[in-house]
């Protein structure tokens, strides 16, 4: 039978990785195996079997379903559907998707979309109608297996899929490279799509094309793939395809005469009237049809692109890559190119999502290596693979280090956690390449550490992933951007941290990065989001109706202005219709000046800011109102002061405490209480001076320099 | 020397004034069971090692938890029993079992206290606290009395006070209290406005509080409190210097003054935030402080601690324990002792209360420490409790005890509040001195005391103590 004689040829590798693993990665094909592991053999050809009769069982029963109810939504579909047969030896064929095809048959594809556009649930879709999935493993965001994923509907990390689907009878091997969608990633966005010859491109049929989805398209274009526009969610009420396909051909100038209209979620809504989703395998089709071949370049020298790699506790990184040209083989010696890092390959494998092995790839092929590699630092994105003996000539275009863009100062509440934050942050990094540590010790917050992130997105699923997979809990400073400050004695400084800014008298001027941002908005809300453009100091480049309705703004504007709320401001001046996108400019130079803020006469480090001279009195203004607020009155009258240089700019005073006394008839009972509470008041008390400023001020006041800045 | 000084008579009142290097003492007071001394006045030198070791001494003072209330004072959050009006603590024939259950249950906690050990001091004080102790009937009462010197002993000449709300009790409840030997009522007026009371739920009027003042004073008690609360919603300048004129003129041996704490969970914190009206706010409640202080003193009275003041010779022997850091028994729902170094709280809850006092019979819990204590935290309980007190801190007993590092620390961060006159500084005379004084003494090691002044350090207490706390564990 075929499907046993295929089992015996793979090896199964489980992702879970548990180390108890290695009996099942025993080579099945060698002869003399089956006495040896007998038990174990049958035991699994058994559960192989009973599992595999299971699904054709409830591919039959669906079916029956599929006919009586394809008959209703035939005025939507606007293709005919292959036969029962067809889809039946798809669904079988999922199982064989480790077997070889040659290279003509292999399509290596990924979907763009912005967000909510239903990237992740059209990628499920793809999966159960291949079979590559069981109905019964299928959950929802199957692809997307971190819990913050899940939870926020996002894409952090990528992930790739082998399917396997029947066309006119040929088995064809589809490669789905999952990408993340936000802009903060874009570099590995670049890098997942230059392992593609083609892609779908998702656009919501309500809501039409968006500014994410204008960026990563743009990208596509750059890599010559090819693009099949596919319009989503067409049974939603408010859906106009027509009018999305307009704009389209419009903003991206793709042709969408051929576009597919699908819905991935009916089947989900509403398992009953379409259980499989509308235009699935229209889709599958035109990946077939429209989407050309990778080259069968086997025979040159290996080289493979690595679009994602990740920490695996047992196992070291595991490298995701494509096979550009070459075969890559287990146990083969590989040299990382742009890190000079040389391994030898321990497990070679494809994802279908879970890890296969396999015993070799071939130019063309998506698949993983394992090399006891010990940090990702080692095998970065975009980095070309090649072999030990027989280099590639030249490297992979396009691989770029990873530049932070964003920083915040991190800090454990409680200051025992410090070495636990610095071992998490450790091995998170281990995993993420971009982030960026150092430690930094603040007067006010103790130690913690200076992190630099790609983006805001970026930033927030570190502190989140930090909180929630390591159990700390932490301040983060409002997100700050690095300044170059050009010194008097020629010198260039480069500096994060408003502390460790340079004299006023030894610098000449800073610069500071700036973006070029795009707003894609309904016409409505024009107005709103310019003059929110021109309040972050941004300088207006362009505006064009993509259609009569919908406009897109261009601007530029400075970094800092960016990373604090422009985004949450930018969906609530729009009612959250608008959507934006931006990429790094360069520096500028712009008027900066360092805010500090003056307590009792004591300058208060933690709080100094830099902003721009415009800005200076605004916020300072609110520091110091914010601040009396927060700081407990003291037994004299306190001054709190903005200050640029020895300039006042903004104060305001806390006037005396009159009576603080307990003459409660506590002398009974409470006198426990009464130790505790007065010994615990003082505890998290930072003197500044003579003046005592809790934490809470602190955390207050860092919080409302996100709101401000 | 010091062995002779153990000896002297003046000194057997306060056993903690004993060296202990043995275990004498308890020997040598028991000699004296039937005719204890009065205590000696305050400031008295303590045994340098008695302040670390204090806490381990056999206690002398008993508070008695007697939960019942007719109903609950609008800001009261203490553990209470509220019984509602019908209950009649008048009818004797017939006590309320609610009353009466607990009562046995608090002997049965009281017999079933282990001794730490085999001869102990006879009491010296004990506190009936509530609650509405008054509501509780005196032959009960007198059981709890007979439990307690069948336990630990009484003094003949004990302090045993009462807190008695005006409206439960009359002269005969009065006469058969005083014959079991209740020497001291604490009577809870609160207020003297017909329209405060109310507002605080209280349940009596001024009518009550006269005629409770009637009995008290023609029963002959002779020593006897007025407790009153500042702060009170709606309450005006006048209406508080009224209380005051009206307290005064009673003649009470001994004033509290509480100021209203707004606490959580009780129905003032539900109505209302502290500092907003129609509470005063938080310069009125200090210039209502103010006028408390100034005008008892004028009346001739001391004004010994924060919120207590006393004609002379009549501080509160039982309260005087707990400034001094001394150790004392507690029974009761909710009530705390302080028992070798540990203070331990009693469930707030009634049945959580009776499987404790089970669970005492039995053995499984103690309630007592075995004397190891962090020497910090006792120094800034000795701190905490002394400071809150116009004796003040003994500086040359603290010093002995925790050393020198310690108390600079603390003289450091009070060296701008002497200026200030937060703190006042004595020589060991126990003459005020200056804050430039202050630093050379500070040299010679010859600071006597540092107190709070009254009423400016007294109204900033908290944040006085706090910075020692800073001091002493920064």
């Amino acid at each position: 039978m075929a499907a046993t004689a295929d089992f015996c040829r793979i090896k199964l590798a489980l992702s879970e990785s548990s180390p108890n693993r290695c009996s099942h990665a025993a080579n099945f094909t060698r002869p003399g195996f089956f006495s040896l592991n007998k038990i174990e053999f049958q035991f699994h050809r058994r559960n192989y079997l009973s599992t595999g009769e299971a699904g054709v069982l409830r591919h039959k029963r669906r079916r029956g379903f599929r006919v009586c109810c394809q008959a209703a939504g035939t005025g939507v579909q606007p293709k005919s559907a292959p036969s029962d047969r067809d889809l039946e030896l798809a669904a079988r064929a999922g199982k064989d998707r480790l077997l070889k095809v040659p290279s003509s048959r292999i399509r290596n594809f990924s979907i763009i979309a912005h967000i909510d556009h239903g990237k992740s649930t059209l990628a499920d879709k793809l999966l159960q109608m291949t079979g590559t999935v069981e109905s019964r493993e299928m959950k929802e965001q199957f692809l997307d297996n971190m819990d913050l994923e899940r939870e926020r509907g996002i894409t952090i990390k990528l992930q790739a899929a082998r399917m396997r689907f029947m066309y006119n009878n040929e088995p064809y091997c589809l490669n789905l490279i999952d990408t993340p969608g936000h802009v903060d990633f874009s570099y590995e966005v670049s890098r997942s799509l230059a392992a593609c010859e083609g892609a779908l491109l998702v656009v919501d049929a309500s809501q039409g094309v968006e500014a994410q989805t204008l960026a990563n398209v743009y990208l596509a274009l750059e890599n010559t793939l090819e693009i099949i526009p596919v319009l989503n969610k067409i049974d939603l009420p408010g859906a106009e395809p027509e009018r999305v396909c307009r704009e389209i051909e419009e903003v991206v100038g793709l042709d969408c005469s051929d576009a597919i209209y699908c819905s991935a979620k009916v089947g989900t809504l509403s398992p009953i009237s379409f259980p499989e989703g509308i235009g699935i395998n229209e889709i599958l089709s035109a990946i077939v049809q429209k989407i050309p071949p990778p080259q069968d370049t086997a025979e040159r020298p290996l080289r493979a692109l690595i679009f994602d790699s990740y920490y695996d506790a047992y196992r070291g990184v595991i490298v995701y890559f494509r096979l550009i040209d070459g075969t890559i083989k287990k146990g083969d010696r590989i040299l990382f190119m742009a890190s000079g890092k040389d391994y030898y390959a321990d497990e070679v494998g494809v994802l279908s999502p879970n890890q296969l092995q396999v015993d070799q790839l071939y130019a063309g092929e998506v698949g993983y290596l394992s090399a006891s590699i010990r940090s990702v630092a080692d095998a970065r994105v975009g980095d070309t693979i090649t072999h030990y003996s027989r280099k590639a000539e030249q490297s992979l275009p396009g691989y770029k280090e990873a530049t932070p863009m964003v920083f915040c100062g991190l800090f454990p509440i409680d200051a025992d956690q410090f070495h636990e934050l610095r071992d998490a942050l450790e091995k998170l990094q281990l995993n993420d390449a971009a982030l960026k540590f150092e430690p930094e010790t603040s007067s006010a917050m103790g130690f913690g550490f200076r992190c630099g992130f790609l983006g805001l997105l970026h930033m927030e699923i570190v502190q989140e992933r930090l909180e929630r997979e390591y159990n700390l809990s932490l301040i983060t400073t409002a997100p700050s951007v690095v300044y170059k400050v050009n010194c008097v004695n020629g010198d260039t400084v480069e500096c994060s941290n408003p502390s460790l800014l340079p004299e006023p008298g030894s610098r000449r001027s800073i610069e500071e990065p700036f973006v070029k941002i795009e707003m894609l908005t309904p016409k409505d809300y024009i107005g709103a989001l310019m003059e929110l453009a021109q309040d972050r100091r941004g300088d207006f480049k362009e505006i064009k109706f993509i259609t009569e309705n919908r406009a897109s703004i261009i601007y530029e504007l400075p970094l800092a202005e960016m990373v604090g709320d422009f985004f949450d401001q930018l969906k609530s001046r729009s009612k959250g219709y608008a959507s934006m996108e931006y990429s790094v400019i360069g520096y500028k130079e712009s008027d900066l000046i360092k805010l500090d803020i003056q307590i009792n006469g004591d300058p208060v480090e933690p709080l100094s800011t830099i902003v721009h001279k415009d800005k200076a009195y605004a916020i300072g203004r609110a520091l110091t109102q914010k601040l009396k607020e927060l700081i407990p009155r003291q037994m004299f009258k306190v001054p709190i002061q903005a200050c640029i240089g020895s300039k006042v700019i903004a104060s305001e005073a806390l006037s005396a405490i009159r009576k603080d006394v307990l003459a409660k008839c506590y002398e009974r009972l409470i006198l426990v209480l009464l130790c505790s509470d007065q010994a615990e008041g003082k505890k998290r008390m930072k003197a500044i001076g003579r003046v005592d400023v809790p934490q809470e001020a602190f955390m207050a006041v860092l919080k409302l320099e996100k709101e401000v800045l | 020397m010091l062995l002779k000084s153990s000896f002297t008579p003046l000194f057997i009142a306060i056993p903690t004034k004993h060296k202990l290097p043995n275990l004498s003492l308890p020997t040598v007071s028991k000699s004296f069971t039937q005719q204890c001394p009065p205590t000696v006045r305050q400031n008295a030198t303590l045994n340098t090692t008695s302040l670390l070791l204090l806490h381990k001494l056999p206690p002398t003072s008993a508070y008695v938890h007697l939960p019942f209330c007719r109903k609950r004072c609008h800001y009261c959050d203490f553990p209470i029993i509220a019984l509602g009006s019908s209950s009649s603590t008048l009818n004797k024939n017939n006590d309320d079992p609610r009353i009466s259950n607990y009562v046995e249950t608090l002997c049965r906690e009281i017999k079933a206290t282990n001794l730490n050990s085999s001869n102990n001091p006879p009491l010296k004080t004990v506190f009936f606290g509530g609650g509405t102790p008054s509501l509780v009937p005196p032959r009960l009462i007198s059981s709890v009395l007979d439990a307690l010197s069948s336990k630990f002993g009484m003094c003949g000449n004990a302090e045993i006070s009462m807190e008695m709300d005006p409206g439960t009790f009359d002269a005969v409840a009065m006469k058969q209290l005083m014959n079991l030997g209740v020497n001291r009522v604490s009577l809870g007026v609160q207020a003297f406005q017909h329209e405060l009371l109310k507002a605080c739920g209280r349940a009596h009027g001024v009518h009550e509080v006269y005629e409770a003042v009637e009995i008290v004073k023609s029963c002959g008690v002779e020593n006897w409190s007025v407790d009153l609360i500042s702060s009170l919603p709606h309450q005006t300048p006048s209406m508080w210097e009224e209380s005051l004129q009206l307290t005064v003129r009673a003649q009470p041996t001994h004033v509290s003054v509480y100021d209203l704490q707004v606490e959580q969970d009780t129905k003032f914190g539900v109505l209302y935030s502290p500092g907003e009206f129609p509470l005063p706010s938080e310069n009125q409640s200090a210039e209502f402080y103010r006028t408390a202080s100034r005008t008892l003193r004028d009346a001739g009275y001391d004004h010994y601690e924060i919120s207590s003041y006393s004609k002379s010779g009549y501080r509160c022997k039982h309260n005087t324990t707990y400034w001094k850091n001394k150790p004392f028994y507690a029974f009761g729902l909710g009530s705390a002792s302080y028992i070798g170094g540990v203070r331990f709280s009693r469930p707030r809850r009634l049945k959580e209360y009776m499987d404790y006092v089970q669970n005492l019979e039995n053995g499984v819990v103690k309630c007592t420490g075995d004397g190891i204590i962090d020497s910090k935290d006792l120094a800034t309980d000795v701190v905490m409790l002394s400071l809150r007190t116009a004796d003040g801190l003994d500086m040359k007993y603290f010093r002995e005890a925790f050393g020198d590092s310690l108390m600079f620390s603390i003289c450091e961060v009070y060296r701008s509040h002497v200026e200030s006159g937060h703190i006042i500084c004595l020589d060991e005379q126990g003459r005020n001195v200056s804050a430039n004084e202050f630093i050379s003494l500070l040299s010679d090691e010859k600071v006597g005391y540092i107190r709070l002044s009254d009423p400016d350090g007294f109204l900033l207490s908290n944040e006085l103590i706090s910075l020692a706390f800073g001091a002493i564990a920064p």
